[in-house]
């Protein structure tokens, strides 16, 4: 599969688990994108470790350091994979995975040249010696505990937005 | 939650089921939902036997060598800082669990779900010992405010319309009655974050254990997994032996087949892959992460005839498709497993003297075998228990002595004829002494029996 190939598949797999997608080609688009999702002033999570999370986080003014109290987290996360529209998260890092839990809205930006073709592809990658932790994102938190009908947003994000970059 | 073991009374409880209007009408829903959406997450699945076949390889090699994998396991998660404990059986695994509890003073609990923990019935152990124990899963969070037990593995408040729901949160929680799922949802959010924030430790059960990394996966939908294993500072998994994977490798396999066969999804929204304690520049992770290897009654049900049950990956596909699980529910069946695989296990686990019924509680037609993802023989493990529950003696005598007749009957021409002529004789009086119950459903009979009919 061509880089380009990739990417769309895992967004096109991506949004049919019900997470919002975005495809940008450089950091003016990024910033751009980010401005569509994310309502500038809100309490926003950013680590600002990677390159592009400190292009995102110079946006938002209203940052705050503790995830618990953000109502979004924008950050990089380590990868993701086409077959099934997920992004793989790592504490490798010192990465808080958990960041991306706690608040209603997590916005994910992965870097094209970090997608997996699938599932297998990963964990070969991955086996040898995993991180604490590894948590594979698919969609936002959801249920259907109650007459098998779908809700949104039980513990995790009701709202995942996904930037490919 | 009330541990005690119906099985037993598996008849009078399915009589009860039967005669429920609102139970009947959610179990048809939820089933036939659980069809439709499964088999449209298998459809574009190219090679699904292939992959079957592969995934029921790997579990048959775990079997087949189990103490290597479990030994193997043990010392990866140890050398990743988790600290392993043994359990023979129930009783040992709660007083392990609360032992760690208590001995770090931890008083609120929140608990991902855990079909072993209820088999070890762990929560009232707990609540006795005085700690507040919040199940965070939304369908457990339901029944436990119910008080009641899962009457389904992936969805354990399937016997319960959303306006039952709503009534009982706006009783016990002081909010205006709702019978919207989404607006509920939200009610147990907010609720529940509260007991998460400030919670002292979690409990969470595992779907697989990778034996080469001491990894523990997680599936789970809502985030409850995520947030119980890596919020609190403390982390109590509790897991049964044969849950063990050679490798983090294979997990790609079940993660195509267990979501796929539990809801119908492609994938479950998250997969927590949980290797260790928190390590030096981390972020992430519990600080301490206990593992209670549950083997209760496994090493035995291992060496016996029944072992391909210890295959099955809990994904539920078995009772959404049996016809008798479809009409009377999982409570009906009266311990932690319910529909086929639970015929199954419950028998295993619990003994045929406390579940014989049980092994009845199937038409045999085979639906449980279709849709298996690792190809579980659930057909021929239940005729196994009846073997064996006939050679126990389990059965009703009457059944019994009826069947001695007729095999002595059968093995000899002239008594079968004396006994054909003695039937239609006697007919009348059957008739009238049994009434319709057996009349009904028993056909008279023939004036001239089919093998003299026949040239
Ligand atoms: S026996 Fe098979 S179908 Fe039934 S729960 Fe286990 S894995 Fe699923």
């Amino acid at each position: 599969m061509s880089g380009a190939d990739r990417g769309r598949l895992f967004l096109e797999n991506a949004a049919k688990a019900a997470a919002g997608t975005h495809s940008v080609s450089d950091t003016g688009d990024l910033l751009a994108a980010l401005g569509r999702v994310v309502a500038i002033d809100s309490p926003v999570y950013c680590p600002g470790v990677t390159p592009i999370e400190r292009a995102a986080a110079a946006l938002f003014p209203n940052r705050v350091s503790d995830y618990a109290a953000a109502t979004v987290t924008v950050e990089e996360v380590f990868g993701a994979i086409a077959e099934t529209g997920t992004l793989v998260c790592s504490s490798e890092g010192g990465r808080a995975v958990q960041a991306g839990l706690l608040p209603a809205h997590h916005v994910a930006i992965v870097r094209r040249d970090r997608i997996f073709d699938t599932l297998d592809d990963l964990f070969a990658a991955v086996a040898a010696a995993p991180p604490t932790n590894i948590t594979l994102v698919t969609g936002p938190s959801r249920t259907a505990d109650i007459e098998l009908t779908l809700a949104i947003g039980v513990h995790g994000p009701e709202k995942l937005d996904i930037i490919v970059s | 939650m009330s541990p005690e073991q119906t099985s037993l009374a598996f008849r009078e409880n399915s009589v009860r089921a039967l005669q429920d209007p609102a139970l009947r009408a959610a179990m048809k829903q939820a089933t036939d939902t659980f069809g439709t959406k499964r088999a449209d997450a298998f459809a574009p699945v190219r090679d699904l036997e292939a992959l079957r076949d592969r995934a029921s390889a790997i579990r048959d090699d775990v079997l087949a060598n189990l103490p290597m994998y479990v030994d193997r396991f043990v010392a990866s998660a140890t050398r990743a800082g988790a600290t392993i404990h043994r359990a023979k059986d129930a009783a040992t695994a709660r007083e392990i669990i609360r032992k760690i509890l208590a001995d770090r003073g931890a008083r609120r609990i929140v608990k991902g779900k855990s079909m072993v923990s209820e088999e070890v019935d762990l929560n009232s152990h707990l609540e006795a010992a005085g700690m507040e124990v919040v199940e965070t899963d939304l369908g457990e969070y339901i029944i436990q405010m119910e008080g009641e037990t899962p009457s389904h593995i992936i969805v354990p408040a399937i016997h319960k319309n959303r306006r039952q729901v709503g009534r009982l949160f706006a009783d016990r929680l002081g909010v205006p009655y709702s019978d919207d799922p989404q607006v509920l949802t939200k009610i147990a959010r907010k609720a529940m974050r509260e007991k998460f924030l400030s919670a002292d430790a979690g409990v969470s059960g595992v779907n697989f254990a990778a034996a080469d990394t001491g990894s523990l996966v997680l599936l789970t939908n809502e985030g409850n997994g995520r947030m119980v294993t890596t919020v609190p500072p403390l982390h109590v998994a509790i897991l049964s032996i044969e849950k063990m994977l050679p490798s983090l490798t294979d997990l790609p396999a079940f993660l195509r087949l267990l979501p796929r066969s539990a809801t119908g999804q492609t994938m479950t929204s998250y997969v927590s892959v949980i290797t260790g304690t928190r390590k030096a520049g981390d972020a992430t992770g519990a600080k301490e992460l206990h593992i209670v290897l549950l083997d209760n009654g496994r090493t035995e049900i291992l060496a016996g005839e029944s072992r391909d049950i210890l295959k099955c990956i809990r994904c539920g596909a078995c009772m959404n498709v049996c016809p008798v699980y479809r009409t009377v529910g999982g409570h009906a069946y009266g311990w932690t497993y319910p529909g086929p695989m639970g015929i199954v296990l419950t028998t295993l686990l619990t003994g045929m003297k406390k579940s014989h019924p049980l092994v009845d509680a199937s038409t045999i037609c085979g639906a449980c075998v279709e849709v298996c993802p690792v190809r579980v023989p659930l057909v021929d493990l239940i005729l196994g228990l009846r073997r064996r529950k006939v050679r126990d003696r389990f059965n009703d005598p009457r059944e019994r002595r009826g069947m001695e007749a007729f095999g002595k009957a059968a093995a000899s021409p002239a008594l079968f004829a004396l006994g054909q002529r003695l039937a239609g004789a006697f007919w009348p009086v059957v008739r009238a002494l049994g009434g319709k119950d057996v009349a009904g459903r028993m056909p008279a009979p023939a004036k001239t029996p089919l093998r003299r009919r026949l040239p």
